[in-house]
C-alpha cells in the first residue's frame, strides 16, 4: 500500500428530491488498497459509485480519482479504471468475446493474451451469447471486462454475485494480486464474508451516511466474541449480567452462552474462582456481528 | 380466468388506448371542422363505379368523410396496432422479459394465463372503439354536422372484429413461436399489405377478387357505414379469430417456453460452421463491434430488412406493373377530385392518371413517411434511453469515451438506416417504373425519397433529443410519433384553412411533397431546411445528454 490517494470524496452528497441517497461522504482510499464498502441494500453504495464515475452528478461536494476531478476529467479517469456494475447487464445477442472486443475497441485495444489468461482462471465461456449464459457465467464475462485493461483502480459493485465458491476463491486471489501490484480495488458488497477475506479496510454506509471506516484487523480486535461456558452445576444468569463487557447472557442448565467484548481475564477470574468450570470455547466474531453492532449502536 | 393477470394487463395497457382514443377524437373534431366548410356537390358528377371504388358514400358530406378517414384509416390502424402490441406481448413478451417463469410458477395453467391475456386484449379494443363511436356523435353534435343515415355503430362493430383479428393473429404467432418480433412484424405486415391490396386490386380489371384474400377486405369491403353489418363478412372475421385463438391454445401448450435465452440465428449457425466461420466471424463478430454506430445499426437490422423489403418490393417494384394494368379511364376521374380531398392521405394532388401522381398518392403520401419514421423514431428513442433501460449505459460509459461520442455515433446509425429505407424506396420505385414501362425520372424519384428520408430524420432526431433529455424510450417514441401525427394533420389541412396554413410552414411535411419532387426534381431549399432542423435537434440531444444523470433502469 502506498500513501497516494486513489479515490477521494469530500462532502459528497446526492439527493433525489426528498430522498437523501448520499449525505456528506468524506472518504480517502489509498493506492494499493483493497477497500470494502459495506452496507445493506439501498444504503447508498451504488449511488456513491455512480457519482464518482460521473454517471450521476452530486448535489454538492466533489470526488476525485487518482487526483483527477470525477466530472471535469471523467474521460481521462476512465482510461485508468475497470468497472463492474452491480446487477450486471450486457448485450444479449453478442458472444462473450464480441462483448469484450467491443469494449476493447472503445479502449483502443487490450492485451488479448491476458484476456485469455483471465478467461482460463475464471473458467469463462466466451463463445456463447451473453443472453444464453447463466447469471454466474455472465458475471465472469463482466469480471474479465473489468480486469482486462489492467486498471489502476478497479471499482466493483457486488462482484461475487452468482459465482460458485471455487471461482469466488480465484476472484479473491485476483483482487489480492491487483493490490500487490500497487493498484486499488474498491469493492462494494453486502456479502460480509467476501469483504472479510479480501479487504484491508472497510467502510460501512447506512442511509447514505458513512458510519465508520476501519481496518478489518482493528474491527476484529475490538469485536464481540461468543463465549460458551460449561459448568458442573446449573448457574444463574444474574452472576454474569453485571460483569463488564457482557452484552447478552443465555443460560441453559449447565451451559452459558455470552456475547462478550470485555477483558477475558476478568471473566475467567470470576468463573474459575466461584463455579466449577468444566470447559470453555470462544468464537471469533465475524464481520456480520460487528456490522450488526454498528447498526444497532451507531446507526439507530 | 386469472382475475389478477387480466386486471394487471388492463392496468398496464389502458393508458395507451385512452391516449389513442383521445387523440383520435381531437383529430375527428379537427377533420369535421375543416370538412364542414367544404362544398360536396361535385360528388354527384362522379360516376357510380368510381364513387364505390373510392368508398365515397352517397350524399357524401363532412360527417361521412371525416368519420371515414378518422375511423377507417387512422382509427383502425392505431387500435389494431395497439391490439397487435398486446397480442405479441401476451406470451412471447413475457418470455422475452423473462417473467413467464415466475408467472407460471403460480398454480395456474398456461391456458388460464392465455384466456386472461386474450380477454384483456378484446375488452380494451372493444372499449376503445365504443368510446370512439360515442365520441363521433358527441363531436358531430358539437359542430352541428349531420351524420344522417351513416351507420357508425355497424362500422364500429366491423372495426372491433378487424382489430381483434390482428391482435389475435399476433397472440397466436407469439404463442407458437415465442418470438415477439415475429408476432408483431407478421401481423402488422399483413395489415399494411392488406390495406394496400384492398385499395389497389379492385382497380385492376379481372383481379378484383384478389382483394378478398386479405382480412382487411372483411373490415370495410362491404361498406358497413352505408350498408350496415354484413353478417357474412363478420362471420369470416369472427370465425378466423376463433380459429387463431384455438391455434394459440395448441401452440402455447405444445412447446417449451423460452427463458431469457436468445435465439439462434442463421448467422450463428454459419459462425459455428468451420467452412464459413472465418468470413462470418469477421462480419458478425469483429466488424459488428468495431464501432458504436455499426453495433447500433446491426441491432436494428431486422427492422431495416422488413421495412426496406416492404418499400422495395411491395410499395416500389410491385406498384409499377400493377399501375400499368389499371383502368386508367377510371383513374382519370381522380382529376375531378379537389385537391383538398387528397389532403388527408398526405398527397398534394389527385392526378392518379399519371404514374407520378399515382406513386405520390399510394406510396410517397403516407407510406414513405411511416416507413422512414418507423426506423428513425425507433432508433432515436432507443439510442440512449434503450441502453439505460437495458442497464448497459453504465458499462458503455465506463470506457474512456465522452457522452457526446455515444450520441453522435448513435445518430450516425440512425442516419445510415433511415437513408437505407430511402434508398430501398428509390430503387423499388425506379425498378417498378422500368418494369411497368412508366418512364419515371430516377433523379426525381431520388429527390422524393431523399426528402422523405430527411423528414424521417427530423422526427428521429426529435425522438433522440427526447431520449437524451428524459431517458425513457416509450415517452420519447410516443411524443415523437404524437408530434409527427399532429404535424402531418396540420400540413394536410393547411390548404383548407388560412389560419392553419401559417402554422404549416413550421412542420417538416411542408418541405416534403409541396414542391412536387416526383415531377419537378429536388428542391434544395426544402432539403436544406429539413437538414438544418435535423442538425439542430441532434445538437440538442448532445447538449441535453451531457447534462443529466443517467437512469439506472427504464
Amino acid at each position: 500500500m502506498t500513501d497516494q490517494i486513489a479515490i477521494h470524496t469530500e462532502g459528497l452528497t446526492k439527493h433525489y428530491g426528498d430522498v437523501k441517497a448520499l449525505v456528506d461522504l468524506d472518504l480517502d482510499i489509498a493506492q494499493g488498497e483493497v477497500f470494502g464498502f459495506l452496507g445493506p441494500n439501498g444504503a447508498g453504495k451504488t449511488t456513491m459509485i455512480r457519482t464518482i464515475l460521473d454517471e450521476i452528478r452530486p448535489t454538492s461536494g466533489k470526488a476525485s480519482i487518482l487526483g483527477m476531478d470525477s466530472h471535469v476529467h471523467s474521460v481521462e479517469i476512465r482510461n485508468h479504471i475497470g468497472y463492474l456494475p452491480g446487477d450486471l447487464a450486457m448485450y444479449p445477442s453478442l458472444t462473450g468475446r464480441d462483448t469484450l472486443t467491443y469494449f476493447a475497441n472503445l479502449r483502443g485495444g487490450v492485451d488479448w493474451d491476458f484476456v485469455g489468461t483471465l478467461a482460463e482462471r475464471l473458467d469463462a465461456d466466451l463463445d456463447k451469447k451473453v443472453g444464453d449464459l447463466s447469471s454466474g457465467n455472465r458475471q465472469k464475462v463482466g469480471l474479465i471486462q473489468a480486469f482486462m485493461n489492467k486498471p489502476d483502480v478497479l471499482i466493483m459493485d457486488e462482484p461475487s454475485s452468482g459465482l460458485d465458491p471455487l471461482v469466488q476463491r480465484e476472484f479473491q486471489t485476483m483482487m489480492r494480486e491487483v493490490a500487490s501490484d500497487g493498484r486499488t480495488v474498491f469493492l462494494s458488497s453486502h456479502t460480509l464474508s467476501e469483504v472479510q477475506r479480501a479487504a484491508d479496510r472497510v467502510g460501512i454506509i447506512r442511509h447514505g451516511k458513512l458510519i465508520a471506516v476501519e481496518g478489518v484487523a482493528e474491527l476484529r480486535s475490538k469485536a464481540i466474541r461468543t463465549v460458551n461456558l460449561f459448568f458442573a452445576a446449573p448457574v444463574d444468569a444474574a452472576v454474569f449480567e453485571p460483569l463488564p463487557g457482557v452484552r447478552e447472557v443465555d443460560v441453559e442448565n449447565h451451559h452459558v452462552t455470552l456475547s462478550f467484548d470485555g477483558q477475558m481475564e476478568t471473566l475467567l477470574k470470576v468463573v474459575t474462582d466461584s463455579y466449577g468450570l468444566l470447559d470453555i470455547t470462544t468464537q471469533e466474531a465475524d464481520l456480520e456481528e460487528i456490522f450488526l453492532t454498528y447498526y444497532e449502536e451507531v446507526g439507530a | 380466468m386469472l382475475a389478477n393477470v387480466f386486471t394487471k394487463t388492463i392496468r398496464d395497457r389502458w393508458r395507451a388506448t385512452a391516449i389513442a382514443v383521445a387523440a383520435l377524437t381531437v383529430m375527428l373534431l379537427l377533420a369535421m371542422w375543416v370538412y364542414s366548410s367544404f362544398d360536396f356537390t361535385f360528388y354527384d358528377d362522379l360516376p357510380e363505379a368510381f364513387r364505390s371504388l373510392m368508398n365515397i358514400p352517397d350524399n357524401a358530406d363532412a360527417g361521412s368523410l371525416a368519420v371515414g378517414v378518422l375511423l377507417g384509416l387512422y382509427g383502425s390502424f392505431t387500435l389494431a396496432g395497439l391490439a397487435i402490441s398486446m397480442g405479441s406481448a401476451s406470451i412471447a413478451g413475457e418470455e422475452k422479459a423473462g417473467t413467464i417463469g415466475i408467472l407460471l410458477g403460480n398454480p395456474k395453467s398456461r391456458n388460464q394465463v392465455l384466456v386472461s391475456k386474450m380477454s384483456s386484449m378484446v375488452l380494451l379494443a372493444a372499449i376503445g372503439i365504443a368510446v370512439l363511436w360515442m365520441a363521433t356523435y358527441v363531436v358531430a353534435t358539437m359542430l352541428n354536422v349531420e351524420l344522417g343515415t351513416m351507420q357508425v355503430g355497424a362500422y364500429s362493430l366491423h372495426m372491433v372484429a378487424s382489430v381483434v383479428f390482428y391482435g389475435m393473429l399476433a397472440l397466436a404467432i407469439g404463442a407458437w413461436t415465442g418470438s415477439r418480433g415475429m408476432a408483431s412484424g407478421v401481423s402488422a405486415g399483413l395489415m399494411v399489405v392488406g390495406f394496400i391490396a384492398v385499395g389497389v386490386f379492385p382497380l385492376i380489371e379481372g383481379w378484383e377478387n384478389v382483394a378478398k384474400v386479405f382480412p382487411w377486405y372483411y373490415f370495410d369491403g362491404s361498406d358497413p357505414m352505408n350498408n350496415g353489418v354484413s353478417l357474412g363478412h363478420m362471420s369470416i372475421l369472427v370465425g378466423a379469430t376463433a380459429a387463431l385463438a384455438a391455434a394459440a391454445f395448441v401452440g402455447v401448450n405444445r412447446r417449451d417456453l423460452k427463458g431469457h435465452a436468445v435465439g439462434t440465428t442463421i448467422l450463428d449457425r454459419l459462425r459455428a460452421n468451420p467452412f464459413t466461420q472465418k468470413a462470418v466471424d469477421k462480419l458478425a463478430g469483429s466488424t459488428r463491434v468495431s464501432h458504436i454506430w455499426i453495433k447500433t445499426a446491426s441491432e436494428h437490422q431486422g427492422l431495416l430488412i422488413i421495412v426496406a423489403y416492404v418499400m422495395f418490393f411491395v410499395m416500389g417494384l410491385l406498384m409499377g406493373p400493377l399501375y400499368s394494368l389499371m383502368d386508367t379511364t377510371l383513374l382519370e376521374y381522380t382529376d375531378q377530385l379537389p385537391e383538398e380531398m387528397w389532403a388527408f392521405v398526405g398527397a398534394s394532388g389527385g392526378e392518379m392518371a399519371t404514374a407520378e401522381g399515382f406513386y405520390e398518392v399510394e406510396v410517397f403520401g403516407l407510406t414513405v413517411p411511416i416507413a422512414v419514421m418507423v426506423v428513425s423514431i425507433t432508433m432515436g428513442a432507443r439510442a440512449l434511453a434503450g441502453e439505460e433501460a437495458n442497464r448497459t449505459m453504465g458499462l458503455l460509459l465506463a470506457n474512456p469515451i465522452p457522452r457526446r461520442k455515444v450520441v453522435i455515433e448513435k445518430t450516425y446509425a440512425m442516419v445510415a438506416l433511415t437513408l437505407s429505407v430511402g434508398f430501398a424506396t428509390w430503387a423499388g420505385v425506379w425498378a417498378g417504373s422500368l418494369l411497368g414501362g412508366l418512364g419515371m425520372n430516377p433523379l426525381n424519384i431520388a429527390a422524393a425519397s431523399l426528402l422523405g428520408s430527411l423528414v424521417g430524420l427530423v422526427f428521429g432526431a426529435l425522438a433522440l433529443a427526447l431520449s437524451a433529455a428524459i431517458g425513457r424510450v416509450r415517452v420519447a417514441a410516443s411524443a415523437a410519433v404524437g408530434v409527427a401525427v399532429v404535424a402531418y394533420m396540420i400540413n394536410s389541412i393547411a390548404i383548407l384553412n388560412d389560419t392553419v396554413e401559417g402554422i404549416a410552414a413550421f412542420t417538416p411535411f411542408d418541405y416534403y411533397l409541396t414542391s412536387d419532387p416526383l415531377n419537378n426534381g429536388m428542391n434544395w431549399g426544402h432539403g436544406a431546411v429539413l437538414l438544418a432542423a435535423f442538425v439542430v435537434l441532434a445538437a440538442a440531444a448532445v447538449f441535453l445528454f451531457d447534462r443529466r444523470d443517467l437512469r439506472q433502469s427504464g
